[in-house]
């Protein structure tokens, strides 16, 4: 049955106004997590606020286990699933970066949307930086055309990587992030405790 | 700790964990009508006999010869290294670790493409790759290997020269003695023929 | 669940564990509709592509990167499923701030510790590195990280672990910025 757009079950304009209604939920679950503070979201990195943490590994696990629920009722075809494909110097490169820009900039490109839609210049500030840092990389492509091609892995998973099916993945990711979840609410409650404010609006 | 994310962990490890003991998934209903039909209506998926057997002189390692009418037929007569699986047991557990071995090409054979075919398609649906049917079965392999007609001597060079390789094949297969080709003016129009790489892609 | 919250004055903001509940189930209703998870860096890199392409066609063109992303039958790039999504993803953000009470006038966050120019030059450092690295990355955190990783791609796991270990590991040397 699905996914119903490369199958052409929907076409045409419909497409964006789903996109339009899939990404204002996008938004807003962001925003009413508390992602459109960038103190919240600095916090998984200090220990005083961890909803980062919990909102993405919720979210991850909850997709990860429906997903293989609705392949094995035959709702999902996941051969027409997008699986990210895997270039691993340039990945390595660029989540390095991004981790830096992280912990630095304290949002992530879909949290300054919601930073700017209630008014955080520091979210404009953000946005403004991500297009020029946009604009940066593909002037200077030529540059390193070679290197962002290299170590092409295809659409390899987890999985054929650490040859275990998905199922073991998914349940090894269940069960980290659970423990996960335990011992950063330890952490919290330490850090909290020395700390006046650590939700931030 | 509250009680209420206690049971959402332990509904949330329950569902992963649920998902451990499902049996896997089979996808048969999966493949769409579309996409077999144009499959099916490939000529790549077809082999000629003459392709077989060079594979099978040159002993090519992907070669995988699956004869599929039953285990009389298969003692009977058969191909050199060929695995006998009859149609009715593909589906079998015995049989599931011959197919879709990677970097295999598994050739099914019948005395015509009828149980071949039908072998071919039930193997698609499980949705192996590498797999192919020999064209003619074994009827065309004894018309075109083993008792090769010589064609006409109007017929094209290429015809000649595939006549050429169904005698080699022959002997290879039989055992016959060489049988020297006369020493008219034909034997010196063989001599000076080009090979051709195409040349051992006949029809039955 | 804890009553008190709603009795301190703090920002209302809803349980992580739901919101991260829901997200999951929007990421999986995007998987099943659009067959590939959300994302928000995508739309930013068709925003400069069209930008660049209607400036310096010809300087586009001749980019490897820019050629890359415009349609070959003359079409805007903009008219793209990544655009729509993105400006759903403002507009959804304005709404929830609009319902909880947090969208104001236009103020600058930043902890006691920084004045308002540093966090604004650290913000904008952080979105030029977050340009850079989510090209190499080939997504953000939304794109790669977490619709990646969801979908079991090996990259997507990559680009987490990293984006999050280095984090940790440089956040000893920002802590100025936040604490």
């Amino acid at each position: 049955m699905g996914p119903l757009i490369p199958q052409g079950y929907i076409t045409g304009q419909w497409e964006f106004v789903i996109a339009l209604l899939i990404g204002a939920a996008f938004g807003f679950l962001l925003e009413s997590s508390g992602f459109s503070s960038s103190r919240n979201i600095a916090g998984v990195f200090y220990g005083y606020n961890f909803v980062v943490l919990r909102v993405f590994f919720t979210a991850m696990i909850v997709a990860m286990v429906g997903l293989l629920y609705f392949d094995y009722l035959g709702w999902i075809d996941m051969s027409m699933v997008f699986v990210l494909p895997t270039f691993l110097a340039p990945m390595l490169l660029g989540g390095f970066i991004m981790g830096l820009g992280f912990v630095i900039g304290g949002f992530c490109p879909g949290t300054s949307y919601t930073a700017c839609a209630i008014g955080k210049l520091d979210g404009f500030a953000f946005l403004g930086g991500f297009f020029l840092g946009v604009f940066l990389f593909s002037e200077a492509f030529p540059l390193f055309e070679k290197f962002y091609y290299s170590g092409d892995m295809g659409n390899i998973t987890i999985g054929e990587v650490l040859h275990v099916s998905d199922r073991v993945v998914a349940f090894a990711f269940v069960v980290i992030a659970i423990a996960a979840f335990y011992v950063t609410w330890l952490i919290e409650k330490k850090v909290r405790a020395n700390r006046t404010e650590s939700k931030f609006e | 700790m509250n009680k209420n994310y206690l049971f959402l962990s332990l509904l949330m490890i329950l569902l992963a964990g649920g998902l451990l003991l499902l049996p896997d998934r089979t996808n048969y209903s999966q493949i769409p009508p579309e996409d077999l039909l144009w499959d099916i209506i490939q000529p790549t998926r077809y082999v000629t006999t003459e392709q077989v057997a060079k594979m099978i002189i040159e002993q090519d390692p992907t070669l995988e010869l699956i004869d599929v009418r039953d285990a009389d037929a298969f003692k009977a007569f058969s191909l050199p290294n060929a695995v006998n699986i009859p149609l009715d047991s593909l589906l079998s557990p015995n049989y599931s670790d011959y197919l879709g071995i990677e970097d295999m090409n598994a050739v099914f054979y019948a005395n015509d493409d009828m149980l071949a075919d039908q072998a071919w398609v039930i193997a698609k649906r499980l949705n192996y790759s590498g797999i192919y049917v020999m064209k003619g079965g074994l009827n065309c392999w004894i018309k075109t290997i083993i008792q090769p007609a010589p064609p006409p001597e109007t017929a094209s060079l290429d015809a000649f020269d595939l006549y050429d390789f169904r005698k080699g094949a022959s002997i290879y297969f039989t055992g016959k003695t060489i049988t020297a080709p006369k020493s008219d003016n034909k034997s010196k129009v063989i001599v000076r023929r080009k090979k051709k790489t195409k040349a051992t892609a006949g029809g039955c | 669940m804890n009553k008190n919250t709603k009795i301190k004055n703090g920002p209302r903001y809803i349980n992580p564990y739901l919101g991260g509940i829901l997200l999951g189930l929007l990421l999986l209703a995007t998987f099943f509709i659009a067959g590939r998870g959300l994302s928000a860096s995508g739309a930013v890199k068709l925003s400069i592509v069209t930008i660049v392409d209607k400036i310096a066609p010809s300087h586009a063109m001749a980019n490897g990167y820019y050629s890359k992303f415009i349609p070959a039958d003359g079409s805007s790039p903009l008219f793209n499923w990544l655009i729509f999504a993105a400006i759903g993803t403002f507009f959804g953000g304005m709404l929830s701030g609009a319902i909880f009470g947090r969208l104001k006038k236009f103020r600058i966050e930043h902890a006691p510790t920084v004045s308002s120019r540093t966090r604004i030059i650290a913000a904008i450092i952080g979105g030029i590195l977050f340009g850079i690295g989510s090209q190499f990355g080939r997504g953000c955190s939304s794109g790669a990280a977490l619709s990646g990783t969801a979908s079991f791609s090996f990259g997507g796991l990559i680009v987490m672990l990293l984006m999050f270990g280095i984090g940790y590991a440089f956040a000893y040397f920002f802590r100025k910025l936040w604490i």
